[in-house]
């Protein structure tokens, strides 16, 4: 996810021989890891610094700056972050605020739909603009989307 | 609450969120790699054919379409780049492909790491894909006219 490079000369074509699965598990379990080790130095910070925001009042602080724009979409004012973090970095960096806050599971099933429309918005853009197409374009329908579906999952959940 | 209990907090809490991704991101990239070694993706765009007609892309376009869905955007575009150069993909298909994408690509490893933390995954999952498919089906049917206009430039 974090790689900006374009990937599909990766992408293996099967000759037709044996599968060799034992070289499949061996490259699956080193890309596991190298996901996993591109979500702890994401999720390790993340978490600290939200434990620390947690523990003066400045969590409180954002959440009451917040909260209004917030409650529309059915979560309470620190949800923010999550949100910022998930479109200004990426999912990993979500994850770790959500797991740093005290959110029910109808919050975090309206963050989970919003962010899995809109995130990564400077990686993700870049990637999708060498295929040619209009930026502006996308990231409208990510953003509306995002917004809509917590409107909509607010009065629906 | 002191430094030392904000620091303890802060690694035990990562630690285990870290541990709780790992449990579902290695086995997630192992069922991948069995995925990409088999070429089972290109045999499943084949199969997705008749969607389509549906979504208003070409039967080529399936390919990129199925490579991102699975496994991310950054491959999708990879593939659509390839696919572009050799000229098997029109501009409205590059659009409703990338149309499709932006709203739901990568929806293993998206949906297992929002499970993880406590988010309703089938809701989830089957909020993008539905979500992607009307969305690509409607600007199906009024791409050309966009396209055509030109007001916007693409």
């Amino acid at each position: 996810m974090s790689e900006n490079c374009l990937k599909s000369q990766s992408i293996n074509k099967n000759d037709g021989n044996k599968w060799n699965y034992k070289q499949t598990i061996i490259k699956g379990t080193k890309s596991g890891l190298k996901t996993t080790w591109e979500l702890t130095k994401i999720i390790v910070p993340v978490y600290f610094v939200v434990t620390f925001l947690k523990h003066t009042f400045l969590l409180e602080f954002i959440s009451n700056v917040f909260k209004p724009f917030m409650n529309i979409i059915g979560l309470p004012g620190e949800a923010a972050i999550v949100l910022v973090l998930g479109n200004m970095v990426n999912i990993y960096a979500a994850i770790g605020a959500i797991a740093t806050l005290t959110l029910t599971p109808k919050e975090i099933t309206i963050i989970a739909v919003m962010l899995s429309f809109s995130h990564s918005l400077f990686m993700e853009t870049a990637v999708a603009k060498k295929t040619g197409i209009n930026v502006l374009i996308i990231l409208t329908i990510r953003l509306s989307l995002a917004l809509a579906s917590g409107l909509i999952l607010n009065i629906l959940l | 609450m002191n430094i030392i209990d904000i620091l303890k907090e802060g690694a035990m809490g990562s630690t285990s969120s870290v541990l709780n991704m790992a449990k579902i991101i290695i086995p997630l990239m192992i069922v991948i790699q069995v995925l990409k070694d088999l070429d089972i993706l290109s045999k499943l765009a084949r199969k997705m054919k008749p969607l389509s007609k549906f979504l208003g892309i070409s039967e080529d376009s399936t390919f990129p379409l199925i490579i991102g869905l699975i496994l991310g955007l950054s491959y999708g575009a990879g593939v659509i780049i390839d696919s572009a150069k050799e000229d098997h993909l029109s501009k409205k298909d590059l659009y409703l492909v990338i149309i499709f994408l932006v709203a739901c690509h990568s929806v293993f490893e998206d949906t297992l790491l929002f499970v993880a933390i406590g988010a309703n995954g089938w809701f989830l999952l089957s909020v993008r894909l539905i979500v992607a498919l009307v969305l690509t089906s409607i600007t199906a049917r009024y791409i050309d006219k966009i396209l055509s206009k030109k007001r916007i430039h693409l």
